[in-house]
This record gives C-alpha cells, sequence and structure tokens, in this order.
C-alpha cells in the first residue's frame, strides 16, 4: 500500500520543513529557530525506547505500564516544545514574528513527515 | 457492578477505553510542557531586551515551581493500587498507611506550590503595583502552577482509568 509514491510525498514534504525552518533562521542571520528542528527528530525517541524498555511478559499487573507512560508523557511534552519555543523567542525578541510563524510551520511539517512515515512503513505485526 | 452504583448518571463508556488512557498522558505532557514554557517564557523575558523595568525573575519565582513539579513527581511515582492494600490480607503491614502518607506530601507540596505561585504574584508585582509587561512576570507564574496542577490530575486520572479497564477486563 506504501509505495513510491508515498516516498517522494513525504520527502516533499521534509523538504518543505526544512525549508521554511532554515529560511526563518536564515534570512535574519539568527540560528536559534534551528532547536525546533532537533527538538521534533527527538519527540519520539523516547516513545521508542520506553515501548522497548517495558516488560509485557505479565498479564495482570498493570504496574509494569509506568515506563510506557513516561514515554508518551515526554513525547507531548517534547512536541508543545517545539511549538512553544519559536513563541518563546519572538516574545523576547529574540527574533521576529515572520520568522516564528516559519519554524512553527516548518516544525510542523518535519514531525508530520516523521510521524506518517512511521506509520505507514510500520511492520506488519501478527500475533 | 452497575446496581452499586451512587449516581443516576452512569460514566460514559469511552472513559475506560484504552485509547481515552494514551490520549490522557499525551495531554497531561502537552499541558506540562505548556506550564513549563510558560514560566520560562516570563524567565527569557526578563533578561531580554524588551524588558523595560529594573524587576528581574529572581530564584524567588523559581521556588512555587520547583515544588509544584516536586510534587507532581511524587504524586504519579506512588502505584495506585497500594492506596487501597488494607483491604486485601495479603499486602504487608501498613502500606496503605505509607501510599498515603507520601501522597498527602505530593498533594502539599503540589497545593503549596499553587498557593505560593499566587503569593509571589500579590507580594512582589500586585503590592508594588507594576503596569502590566512586568506583572506578566507574575501572572505566568500562577498559570505555569495552575497547568502543572491541571496535568497532574489529568494523569492521576488517566492511571485510574487503566486500572478500571484491566478489572474489567480480568472479571
Amino acid at each position: 500500500m506504501a509505495g513510491l509514491k508515498t516516498i517522494i510525498a513525504l520527502s516533499f514534504v521534509l523538504a518543505i520543513g526544512f525549508l521554511l525552518v532554515i529560511l526563518s533562521c536564515a534570512l535574519w542571520h539568527q540560528y536559534l529557530p534551528l532547536l525546533v528542528v532537533a527538538t521534533y527528530v527527538v519527540a519520539p525517541l523516547p516513545n521508542w525506547v520506553c515501548s522497548r524498555a517495558a516488560n509485557n511478559d505479565d498479564f495482570m499487573e498493570s504496574s509494569s505500564n509506568g515506563v510506557v507512560d513516561f514515554g508518551r508523557f515526554m513525547t507531548g511534552f517534547l512536541v508543545v516544545m517545539g511549538i512553544a519555543l519559536p513563541v518563546l523567542f519572538a516574545h523576547c525578541g529574540l527574533i521576529t514574528a515572520p520568522a516564528m510563524v516559519m519554524s512553527v510551520l516548518g516544525g510542523l511539517l518535519i514531525y508530520a513527515t516523521i510521524i506518517s512515515f512511521t506509520m505507514f512503513f510500520q511492520e506488519e505485526q501478527d500475533f | 457492578m452497575s446496581s452499586h452504583r451512587l449516581f443516576r448518571f452512569p460514566k460514559p463508556q469511552w472513559l475506560n477505553n484504552a485509547n481515552t488512557r494514551t490520549a490522557g498522558v499525551y495531554a497531561a505532557g502537552a499541558i506540562f510542557s505548556l506550564g513549563f514554557y510558560f514560566f520560562i517564557d516570563a524567565a527569557a523575558f526578563s533578561k531580554s531586551a524588551r524588558n523595560g523595568s529594573n524587576v528581574h525573575i529572581t530564584f524567588v519565582d523559581w521556588i512555587p515551581s520547583i515544588c509544584s513539579a516536586l510534587g507532581m513527581l511524587v504524586i504519579n511515582s506512588i502505584d495506585k493500587s497500594r492506596l487501597s492494600a488494607d483491604t486485601f490480607s495479603y499486602s504487608g503491614n501498613g502500606v496503605a498507611w505509607k501510599a498515603r502518607l507520601v501522597l498527602f506530601l505530593g498533594f502539599a507540596l503540589i497545593a503549596g506550590g499553587l498557593a505560593g505561585s499566587v503569593t509571589v504574584m500579590v507580594l512582589k508585582y500586585v503590592v508594588p503595583d507594576y503596569p502590566f509587561p512586568t506583572l506578566w512576570f507574575g501572572v505566568s507564574n500562577v498559570v505555569a502552577n495552575a497547568l502543572i496542577m491541571l496535568s497532574c490530575v489529568i494523569l492521576w486520572v488517566a492511571q485510574n482509568m487503566e486500572d478500571e479497564y484491566t478489572y474489567n477486563l480480568a472479571l
């Protein structure tokens, strides 16, 4: 189902996202919005690491799910951080408002690409 | 189960869904991040060129947020099934009592954080009658602590949801 067209479309969207973020940095010679890219690249990592770390061998004991919950909490934290950081920079006068809009849009495009990539190309799990 | 209900309106069915629980944990993280960055924004604004006044965020402003974050850590570290452990005979001596004591400490920390943020806002910014860009330091402190409290509530409810879900699955 996920063919060549999906890959091309996703890489296109990823390139637009990076273009927006880098443009928002380079146009005003202020490279702080690059942190958005780092945030969104790191964002799916806690979820992924913690889902491997959880032991799901015992069926009844629900307390072993704490690690998975922590990973989800950190992912939610990082996703909002990617939006909050440019707004913070713009509010404190470090970057201008157009740079803020461009970096937020670019960051959201990058994150959407990562999420849809993992959704499309997930390995089929059969029990 | 349904005959032991106390209230007239039943709990909606989607509350016991596992997806609702996952969304609740994500939302708790998002709200915590929002609160955290409200306060970081005030702290960065205090050092930026836009801050016209010579009032700055000092360590006093950080104390309520530190209390709230510690309280959230304490509350959500407790295993929820230990709270009612005294009703079962197989648990050890006084486990529920200790769990409730630690939980009380957590709630005290979180309530103290919220109350402390209001105190800092009133004493440091409202009483000297500062205009708004300076008053924002105090307001953002209160908003941050309220959001951390809300995030803690959502995380607590979401984790209890999961317990009831597995309980229904087991019966």
